[in-house]
């Protein structure tokens, strides 16, 4: 009777190593990330040295109720900086959509741009 | 642009906006923050807040704005090259199994819940299970438009696959899935959802649930490929990092497994087709079809009117965000009463709910202002709906593309493939004829891939 309780602790204890070991046990496993693209550095176009006499576009996404907050900007560029010609441009189509016409417009122009804006 | 430039942009998305100019490639570019949020603020406060600072720089804004087109750039701005991405291992560092399971949390590999680590066995168990390469290209994917695209292999969709609880039996249908680009998660503040539905033999030979509970959490099947889904979007798309790839403001339960059900084409009425035939397959191909929405509503609610009646009105005041598009599950009895009012197939009783549903008045008017201001001004027959009030249902159709007008919400979903229909309501069958009961939600079609083709 004895020598069967001895057997069966150390059974148990037996047990109890073997699930030690496998929790302690390093495992390899993958990656599960995919692969990001790479990144093209774009330099930043140069600044202007001064802002009197160019112009800058305030372009409008049109992001649904926003339009106050654009007029309010337009109107306070327009009363701080008077020297600066400021125009109040709507992007074409929905706020995701691009515009490559305004663009060129703006870069035949030689001109600035604050682009908003959202939410 | 390549003109100088400042965006401006509410002090919400700073995460946003800080992590898409890095990747676009100007990590230093001049931005001017607003208070958040801009939308509906009246004049005066808009007014105050140019006048005042941006609210993270604690610059006045006027001045940040001007300095932003004039300041110098440094030599770091004016060059050109290439910018440091995280290097990616194939096999992550030798851990133990707890430790590697806390990583993946903290890394956000996962959806939140317990995940089955990738080992090279079970992946490569995966992997039988498809004819293709483990090093061949499945597809890209980006969290939304303004997002880069990550790009992904047969054994990386695998990883994600046996990550999700999935059975090696179920990857060509998670391939197919994944071979369509489309995010589960994308990355809008309106929180949206995504459905995936599997139709033709595939559906039997892994044990789909097309009977009761099919929408719901009974089946390995079911719960585990729409779960992949989410891992992917994650993993190899990219999404769902809040702030950053992930903007939805209160997020989508649905997310979690991307209602993932098959259609019951044993159910489906006589003349009624499968999606997947709908949508130009074969009958005998085995398919899934991806959708785009927000939510959905189970009907549970007896009536004295015929079923599609009670459908057409559910239609008609339907509301959620995606309001010109609608998806209907119908279990197979409804589509049986549905039938057998004198509907030969699905589009023919889309026909009807299109052609015989108008637009609450408080709707309508809010969605075409242009249409407003004509009945202000007397025009007909604007004019005339206007004066029967809020309440009046204008009889004009959300569902029908006939008019050339199409959903607004097209810009956020896949291109639009195979059958284009005349309506945007789609209609599939799916469950286990309990009762009489249906599903309905502002689900529109994305899209359908072949199964086989990655057997």
């Amino acid at each position: 009777m004895k020598t069967r309780a001895v057997w069966l602790v150390l059974l148990i204890a037996g047990f109890a190593a073997a699930i030690g070991r496998a929790a302690d046990e390093r495992i390899v496993v993958f990656n599960p990330r995919g692969i990001q693209p790479e990144i093209r550095k774009i330099p930043m176009a140069p600044r202007f040295a001064t802002l009197d006499g160019k112009t800058v576009y305030i372009v409008d996404t049109k992001y649904p109720n926003t339009k106050p907050f654009v007029e309010e900007l337009f109107a306070a560029l327009k009363a701080k900086y008077p020297k600066t010609t400021w125009i109040l441009r709507d992007k074409a189509a929905g706020y995701m959509d691009d515009d490559p016409n305004l663009w060129k417009e703006i870069k035949s122009k030689n001109a600035g741009a604050i682009v908003l804006l959202g939410h | 642009m390549g003109v100088p430039t400042v965006p401006m942009i509410t002090q919400r998305f700073k995460e946003l906006v800080t992590t898409i100019s890095y990747k676009k490639g100007i990590p230093n570019m001049r931005i001017t923050y607003t208070p958040h949020p801009i939308t509906d603020r009246p004049a005066d406060l808009c007014r105050k807040y140019v006048a005042g600072n941006d609210p993270l720089t604690g610059q006045p804004m006027l001045e940040e704005i001007y300095a932003g087109l004039t300041k110098p750039l440094s030599a770091e701005d004016s060059k050109a090259g290439f910018l440091e991405r995280d290097p990616r291992p194939r096999l992550l560092p030798p851990d133990t199994p707890d430790n590697l399971m806390e990583y993946f949390y903290e890394q956000g590999f996962t959806d939140g819940n317990p995940i089955i680590l990738p080992t090279e066995k079970k992946v490569a168990e995966m992997l039988k299970a498809t004819s293709r390469k483990p090093d061949e290209w499945v597809g890209q994917m980006r969290p939304s438009p303004p997002h880069e695209a990550w790009y992904y292999t047969v054994e990386m969709v695998a990883v994600n696959a046996v990550m999700a609880g999935a059975k090696p039996e179920y990857f060509p249908t998670i391939l197919a899935i994944a071979s369509k680009g489309l995010t589960s998660m994308f990355s809008s503040t309106s929180s949206f959802a995504r459905m995936v539905v599997v139709n033709g033999p595939v559906v039997k030979e892994i044990g789909m649930n097309t009977g009761i509970g099919a929408m719901g959490p009974v089946s390995r099947a079911n719960s585990s490929i729409g779960r992949c889904w989410t891992l992917i979007s994650k993993n190899l798309g990219g999404s769902g990092k809040p702030g950053e790839t992930y903007l939805g403001s209160q997020g989508n339960p649905l997310n979690y497994d991307n209602l993932c059900f098959p259609e019951t084409e044993d159910g489906l009425p006589p003349g009624w087709n499968p999606l997947h035939v709908q949508k130009g397959f074969k009958k005998s191909d085995s398919v899934v079809s991806l959708f785009s929405g927000w939510s959905i509503n189970d009907i549970a609610w007896y009536s004295p009117l015929p079923i599609h009646e009670v459908i057409r009105g559910w239609l008609e005041h339907f509301f959620s965000f995606g309001t010109t598009q609608a998806t209907l599950v119908l279990d197979p009895i409804v589509a049986a009463d549905v039938a057998s009012k004198g509907y030969p197939s699905k589009e023919a009783f889309a026909k009807y709910l299109a052609e015989n549903t108008g637009t609450p008045g408080w709707l309508y008017w809010s969605q075409h202002p242009n249409e407003l201001k004509q009945a202000k001004e007397g025009v007909e027959p604007y004019a005339g709906w206007l004066k029967q009030g809020q309440g009046m249902v204008v009889p004009v159709s959300r569902y029908t593309r006939a008019g050339g007008r199409v959903s607004r919400n097209t810009a956020f979903m896949a291109s639009k493939d195979n059958n284009e229909p005349t309506t945007s309501i789609e209609i599939v069958v799916t469950g286990g004829g309990t009762n009489t009961f249906w599903s309905g939600g502002d689900f529109g079609y994305a899209g359908s891939a072949s199964v086989d083709q990655w057997r």
